[in-house]
Order: C-alpha cells, then structure tokens, then sequence
C-alpha cells in the first residue's frame, strides 16, 4: 500500500515537472547579450532571426538598454579578442554583467542562458561568466559539449532550473523558437 | 715544431670540412621544396610582379593560379605567414595539389613569408624539416620560423611601431608579416611584402581571402574563425555549416583596435573578405614536452593531457588522440570550403566553385600523404 501510494506520489511530482518543462515560456521582445563578449552572440542572433523572434542583439547591455524587453537571453563565453575589442578588462565585464543581471532581477525579467560554444567557452576564464549567468537564469539551453563534465547540469539540478541540452548550435534554435511560442 | 704544424693543419681542415658541411646545409635552407600542383592550374607568377620592391629577395614568393574561365569572384588562399606552424603550409599544399575550379578563380601562396622558411626560431628546438610518406615516396617539408629571416632584416628595433597605425609591440614583432598589414613600398622586407600582398589582393579584385595559421593549445584564439566585422553572417553561415559535419569552430571577431594582422588590415584596405583560422598545434606551445617531428606530426603531448585535466586552463587538445597533422590539415580545407559556401550564398553573381578536395574523414581516414602529388 504504501509503495503504491509513493508510486503515485512520484509519478505526480515527475508529471508536473514535466508539465511546468513544457510549459515554460518567456515574453517577448527579447533582449540578447553577452558575457564575456565571445562571438558566439552573434550566432544567437543568427538563430533568434531565423525563428523569428522580435529580439535585439546590445553586446555590452547596460541596465537601461532593459527597458521596454519582457526577456533577457546571455549568451555567457570568454574571449580575449572579443573584450580586446570592446576595450575593456575581464573584471569590467564581470561587473557589467553582475550590474545587468542585477537589473534585470528587479525588473523581474527573466533570464535565460544559451551557452553554444561548447568546450571552447568552458573552464578559464569563460566559467566565471557561465556561473555568474548560470546561477540567475530562469532556463538553460546549452550544447552538451559544454557540459560534458556536468557543470551546467548540476547548477541546473540544484537550483531546480529547466535545462535543455542539444547535440549542435543548429539544433538550439527550435528550443529556442518554441519558448516564445 | 712540424708536429705542432700538424696538428694545426688537421684541425683546420676538419674544421674547414666541417664549415663546409655546414654551409651546404644551411644554404639548402633556402632551396624551397618543389610543389605539384593540380591539372587544373592555370598559371603562376611571383608576387614581386604586384610590387617590385620585393623582387630578388628571400620575400618574393610563388602565386598559382586557377583560372576556370568561367566568370565569377575571385579567393585567395594563403598559407605560410608562420612557418613554424606545419598544417598552414601542408593545407594549402594539399589545395594546390587537388585543387579544380569551375567556375571564379582561386589564388594560392603556400609560401606567404618565405624568408621565414630559411630559417628557424632560435631557442625554440624545432626540427628543421619533417617528412610525409605519400603514395609514391616520401615528402620532405622544411619547418621555418614564425617571423622573417634576420639575415633579412635586421636589427629589430627595442619598440615596434606598426605602420600606419603606430601601435607599440614587442620589436621582434617587426619581423612578423601578420602584424604588418598593410605594409608599405619604402619599408622593411616583412613590410613591403605584406605591401605587395596587399597590391595582389586590389589588383586581382580578391573576393574572399584566407590566411591559415595554428596555434599553441593553451591559446584562447584556437579553431577559431576569425571574421572580420563587415562579414558576421558569412562566418556564422560557415561555422554552423561545419558544425553539420562534425567540426567545431568558434567564431572570433577581429578586433577593431588590434592592428597589422590580415584579418583586420585585409578588410579595412581591401575589398577582399578576410578570414583566419587557427588550428591547434601542440608543438608549439609552452607546455610541450621533447619538440620532435613526432610532436608536429602525431600532436601527441602527455603534458597537454595532463595540463587539460587539472583545468586550470582552457586547452584545446583532444586528450585520448592528441591533435594529429591530417586533423588539422582536415579541418582548415573543411574550413576553406565551407566559407566558400557560404560567401556563395550571399554572393550569387560572384560564384566561386571549387571541386576536388579531399574532405575531413577521408584525410582522417587516408592521412595527408595520401593527397600529395609525387
């Protein structure tokens, strides 16, 4: 009897989980950043555009640039080129991103994380942005060969944040697409 | 007394043979191994014939030509601007060596600095040359220098002051052809051939234009693709391109404010769309082990191996089959290809249409050997 009753009661926890997964949707417009200023951004954008998404790309968002978006999506990776460019140092990036995600918390707009770049934005430098990211996002979308050692997965179990893992960058974009839908 | 003369005499003929011998080894430094390019070549010049100031020196290079005939854009494809790095000089040979065009032209220097092929980065233990086994015999590849010969220019100044941007590096930078685009006529060697570089890429209304290069896999900048700015969806459509076949690139952006270097100064001087990859290359880094053409050809460090694992760094090395030459190889064709492809797509009326080269299983599969002519 009671194993029945703790079947059932398992049964129920797995089929709302399930349920609040599926049901996981995010607004639109849709504010797209980065962090760590890694190109992988751009892909994202790329991906964004051919869902169709009303979503605007700001590299370096600030959080007035949250105005007016119901969605942040950070795309988290480092690159020495990429903040090379921009002109700034590892550590005012950190502090733009702490500063943005700070922001957008109040505004109780809602985070979610693509990490595309694989095992090329992990450890080093990339995963103090992951993290930082990682912790305060709502959702997770991320390439499996960026978690291959578990990092995201665990943030994800323990934090109880949905996560979605995909095999390609191509295959990210219909995740995508369909939290919007 | 005629005892001591002769053993002075001896000892300067062992030393004289031994001079000799030295000579003749070094000289054949700047004898460059012979190519066999493809049916499908159409002609060859030398890059002196875009800029003159280069001409009789160790900076004037090959360029060959694949003309289909056929109306459409033009690419450029150039390795060896490092030497030292063996699969941006091998992918191009392998290209030259297969390569049939139908439609567009394609240009290739396999050579780009061939002053640094005379001679080898000192304290650095790289082996002088390294050898293919091929179909019909053995290759023999010589492993140059990152920068120019200093029997060709020198001295290096204490500061490197980049022309024209006066961006201040390292003086031994001065002899880098990759941070000295876009060169100038009355400069020093490594600028006035990326001068003539320059001149080739107007003169011949370049579309597309690669530079190959590899590095060190501790290196955040490694299989990457490097874009620059103008040309983001060219690069994005390329790299998920090759995500589809199995091969991960990372796109780079090139940073506005880094001067000298092709993917920059070839996209604010030319009309030509620029890109560089790099490759992982663990015979370069500065973690490896005993530097021996095992090393540059198998990629096989347990340094890297192990430096991976405590993950204190981010290192591009494949733990269980190290980053072997026909990987690297591999991938840069895979990458020329497919960056083709993409230019094409946003591109129609100046179609570049190349056939013919091997792919990334079958160099995998077969070894780089395998594709090389003679």
């Amino acid at each position: 009897m009671k194993t029945g009753i703790s079947t059932i009661v398992t049964i129920m926890i797995l089929f709302l989980a399930g349920s609040s997964l599926l049901a996981q949707k995010f607004e639109q417009p849709v504010l797209i950043s980065s962090a760590g200023q890694s190109a992988d951004v751009k892909l994202v954008k790329m991906l964004a555009q051919r869902q169709g998404l009303n979503a605007t790309t700001v590299l370096m968002a600030k959080p007035d640039d949250l105005t007016g978006f119901k969605t942040l999506v950070i795309v988290p990776g480092f690159s020495s080129k990429g903040l090379g460019a921009a002109g700034i140092s590892q550590q005012d990036e950190i502090e733009r991103v702490q500063s943005l995600i700070k922001a957008a918390n109040n505004l109780k707009i809602p985070i979610v994380l693509m990490h595309i770049g694989g095992n090329a934005r992990r450890q080093g430098q990339s995963d103090s942005f992951n993290q930082l990211v990682a912790d305060n996002s709502k959702y997770m979308l991320v390439v499996k060969q960026g978690d291959e050692d578990g990092f995201f997965s665990s943030i994800a179990s323990t934090k109880n944040i949905p996560l979605t893992l995909v095999e390609k960058i191509a295959e990210t974009a219909e995740p995508l697409g369909n939290l919007f839908k | 007394m005629i005892r001591n003369h002769l053993s002075t005499i001896i000892i300067t003929i062992i030393t004289a043979t031994m001079g000799v011998i030295a000579a003749i080894s070094f000289g054949k430094m700047h004898q460059p191994e012979e190519l066999f390019p493809s049916e499908g070549l159409t002609g060859k010049v030398m890059l002196s014939d875009y800029f003159e100031g280069i001409k009789g020196t160790n900076g004037d290079t090959e360029v060959y030509l694949f003309d289909s005939g056929v109306e459409g854009g033009t690419a450029l494809v150039c390795g060896g601007a490092h030497p030292n790095e063996a699969a941006s000089f091998l992918s191009t040979v392998v290209i030259l060596e297969n390569l049939k065009v139908t439609c567009g032209r394609v240009f290739i220097i396999p050579r780009l600095n061939n002053s640094a092929f005379t001679c080898s980065d000192p304290m650095e233990g790289f082996p002088a040359s390294y050898e293919i086994p091929t179909k019909i015999g053995i290759r023999k590849f010589r492993l140059g220098s990152r920068v120019t010969n200093p029997l060709d220019q020198w001295p290096d100044p204490l500061v490197f002051s980049q022309y024209p941007s006066n961006q201040q590096l390292s003086g031994f930078e001065t002899r880098n052809i990759n941070r000295s685009y876009p060169g100038r006529p009355d400069g020093n060697l490594t600028e006035r051939i990326a001068y003539a570089i320059i001149q080739l890429i107007d003169k011949e209304k370049v579309n597309i234009a690669f530079d190959i290069h590899e590095s060190s896999p501790e290196v955040p900048i490694v299989n990457v693709i490097v874009y620059h700015e103008n040309y983001e969806e060219i690069a994005m459509g390329a790299i998920l391109g090759l995500e589809m076949a199995g091969l991960q690139f990372s796109p780079e952006t090139s940073p506005m404010n880094f001067h000298g270097l092709s993917h920059r100064e070839w996209g604010d001087y030319t009309n030509a769309i620029p890109f560089l990859m790099e490759t992982s290359n663990p015979s370069m880094g500065r973690l490896r082990g005993k530097t021996d053409v095992d090393l540059v050809l198998r990629g096989y460090c347990d340094n890297y191996k192990k430096a991976k694992e405590t993950g204190a760094l981010r290192i591009a090395y494949r733990e269980d089959t190290g980053e072997p030459i026909a990987h690297r190889v591999g991938r840069h064709i895979a990458g020329v290809v497919e960056l083709i492809n993409s230019y094409n797509l946003y591109y129609p009326d100046m179609q570049i249409v190349i056939e013919n080269l091997p792919d990334y299983d079958m160099i995998m599969e077969k070894g780089v050997g395998e594709f090389l002519n003679n």
